[in-house]
């Protein structure tokens, strides 16, 4: 079994506005270091609760989750800002883009919050973009382009920061056949570069291409292959 | 892409909401400036007209409150007091001169003008007068007026005038003083007296001393002959700058007070953009954005509603003070406000303030809507819906 990049140790959510929902219930999850997981379930059992958690956008109500060696429930926000801005790629699944902003100016403010200078961001963003097929539609506003070319800005940007950890929730959710294998190839092509990535699916085709599949319900991880 | 274009952006996605935000803001900061350069030469126009006045000490009725000794300075009319008997007692002290005024108020083309009662020839040396058009004379049936009156009703020397019902002729026209006395009918003492039936009364007296050191000497002199009391043209100065300083201050925080107003305007305009924008803003999270960099890009936000909006103020109180001034209706208050030379255009002093209160006030405005942004947890922006 290779290293493992995330771990997370009884990791228990419960949203508490007027009565408590258990959306997480002691999970314990283990991903290596480069593979292409997705985590699969019926809608509402806490796939999205349990991506936010181990990207660092929330905090567990009890549990652990570990980066490698650090324990993102015990650092404080800025800590978190800056493991999301230097480690963690995040797709999700509508309303990805500033609207704006450009597609090129949406790939570069996540370069400006990385802190690389105005004069470096243009080149690097143009690369990403052209990694996911859209250098044609640099100056195109997010208004003006189809669902999946949408969430292909939005995997461009969320390499900006060349993560190590691609979190990517329903990416093909509200997209046609043709866009969803569009966008399976640029998510192979991410992995095959090195980079981890999991992502929340009810597609049969994301689940082909993964390495392993996370079942998730009632808040709950049922054991791999169940 | 730097904080600033995204801050700039953000600003200007509606465009009404934006325009509304700076009116809001552009009209308090106008305002503010206009009453600040209208105030700015108070002080040398007082003086200047206490100049043209000529007199080291005034004397007046007893009891006059500061009010009374402004319209000494303004030529409002003033209540008829010191008798000729006290007049002549304070004339007749040596190394002194004195001239009586009987300051009242008529209308020509149901414009107020003032008029006022005068020694022919004690006044016109006292003035050093110099006549422009017609010859000095002034009696039962005979009128001198300043130059800006002649040239405000477009009169000249052997017109007819009525004042009060009684027929002139207008004899003379003074020389340009570049003064309050251009503005005024003078008329025989009198001749006027009696057309306003106020008896042997004047409303104060002018008094030049010989001797400048000698002045407290004098002005006690006068008090224990006359039943009067007597001003320095100091103590004038000082009193009517303390006056219209109050009514300056007070149009001022009215001002500042639209200002803060226009606050409150921003302070809602930053509240909705926040809520509209939660998901950018935990797009921004999730990309790594701190706290910190949230706060500061909304605060920029705020903070330019108060540069735009105090530019475009400043412009636009500028140009309301350079037209407005001169139409100021002329009162106690505003005489000395509302004069050509009391405004300085495009002071420094102005600007600089004016600038500083309104990013100042904005910054202050954006702090609590920047706040709520930064405290915005990544989850609840982006699941919101
Ligand atoms: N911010 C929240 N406040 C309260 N309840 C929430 C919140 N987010 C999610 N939930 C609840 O937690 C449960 C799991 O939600 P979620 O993780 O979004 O499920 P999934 O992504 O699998 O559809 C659901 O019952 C949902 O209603
Ligand atoms: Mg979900």
């Amino acid at each position: 079994m290779s290293e493992m990049i995330i771990r997370t140790e009884k990791l228990t959510k419960i949203y508490e506005n007027g009565y408590s929902t258990v959306a997480l219930q002691d999970v314990d999850l283990e991903i290596p270091r480069g593979s292409l997981s997705c985590i699969m379930g019926p809608s509402g059992h806490g796939k999205s609760t349990l991506l936010h958690l181990i990207g660092g956008l929330d905090r567990p109500t009890s549990g652990k989750v570990f980066l490698e060696d650090l324990d993102l429930t015990a650092v404080d926000a800025n800590h978190l800002a800056e493991v999301r801005c230097r480690r963690i790629g995040f797709v999700f699944q509508f309303f990805n883009l500033l609207p704006v902003l450009t597609v090129l100016e949406n790939v570069e403010i996540a370069l400006m919050l990385a802190g690389i200078p105005p004069r470096n961001q243009r080149e690097r963003a143009e690369e990403l973009l052209g990694l996911v097929g859209l250098e044609d539609k640099l100056q195109a506003k997010p208004n003006q382009l189809s669902g999946g070319q949408r969430q292909r800005v939005a995997i461009a940007r969320s390499l900006a920061n060349d993560p190590d950890i691609l979190l990517m929730d329903e990416p093909s959710g509200n997209l046609g056949t043709k866009s969803e294998r569009e966008l399976l190839e640029n998510i192979e092509k991410v992995n095959q570069r090195g980079k981890t990535v999991v992502i929340v699916t009810h597609s049969p085709s994301v689940a082909k291409i993964s390495h392993r599949i996370i079942y998730i319900q009632d808040g709950r991880l049922k054991k791999e292959g169940e | 892409m730097t904080r600033g274009k995204l801050v700039f952006k953000n600003l200007t996605r509606k465009k009404s909401r934006f325009l509304f935000t700076i009116l809001g803001i552009a009209v308090g900061i106008a305002s503010l400036v206009t009453l600040l350069s209208l105030g700015t030469g108070l002080e040398a126009e007082v003086k200047k007209q206490s100049q043209a006045l000529g007199a080291e000490l005034v004397v007046t009725p007893k009891g006059w409150c500061a009010y009374e000794q402004i319209s000494v300075l303004t030529g409002e009319s003033l209540p008829e007091a010191i008798p000729n008997e006290d007049v002549e007692k304070v004339a007749g002290i040596t190394g002194i001169t004195a001239v009586p005024y009987l300051v009242q108020r008529t209308a020509i083309k149901n414009q107020p003008v003032t008029v006022v009662g005068i020694l022919p020839e004690p006044m016109k040396q006292f003035k050093n007068w110099q006549i422009d058009r017609g010859e000095y004379r002034l009696d039962r049936e005979s009128v001198v007026v300043g130059s800006s009156i002649a040239q405000q009703f477009e009169l000249k020397a052997g017109d007819k005038l009525t004042i009060r019902g009684t027929g002139f002729i207008l004899r003379g026209i003074l020389k340009e003083m570049g003064n309050r006395d251009d503005l005024v009918i003078y008329l025989d003492l009198a001749t006027a007296q009696k057309l306003y039936g106020v008896g042997d009364k004047v409303s104060f007296i002018a008094v030049k001393v010989d001797d400048v050191t000698q002045m407290d000497r004098y002005s006690q002199e006068i008090q224990e002959r006359a039943n009067v009391a007597v001003v320095s043209d100091k103590q004038l100065i000082r009193s009517v700058l303390a006056i219209m300083g109050t009514v300056r201050n007070t149009l001022q925080m009215i001002a500042a007070v639209a200002v803060l107003a226009a606050a409150f305007g921003i302070i809602n305009t930053m509240l909705t953009a926040i809520h509209e924008r939660k998901r950018e803003i935990g797009i921004l999270q999730a990309l790594g954005a701190r706290r910190r960099t949230i706060f500061s890009l909304f605060l920029y936000e705020s903070a330019l509603y108060g540069l735009l909006g105090g530019v475009l103020g400043l412009a636009a109180g500028f140009a309301l003070s350079f037209f407005a001034a001169p139409y100021i209706e002329q009162s106690e208050f505003t005489a000395f406000l509302g004069s050509a030379q009391s405004v300085k255009m495009f002071s420094p002093a102005v600007v600089g303030q004016a600038m500083l209160f309104a990013v100042v006030v904005a910054c202050l405005a954006g702090i609590y809507p920047a706040w709520k942004a930064s405290r915005l947890s990544p989850v609840e922006a982006i699941s919101y819906e």
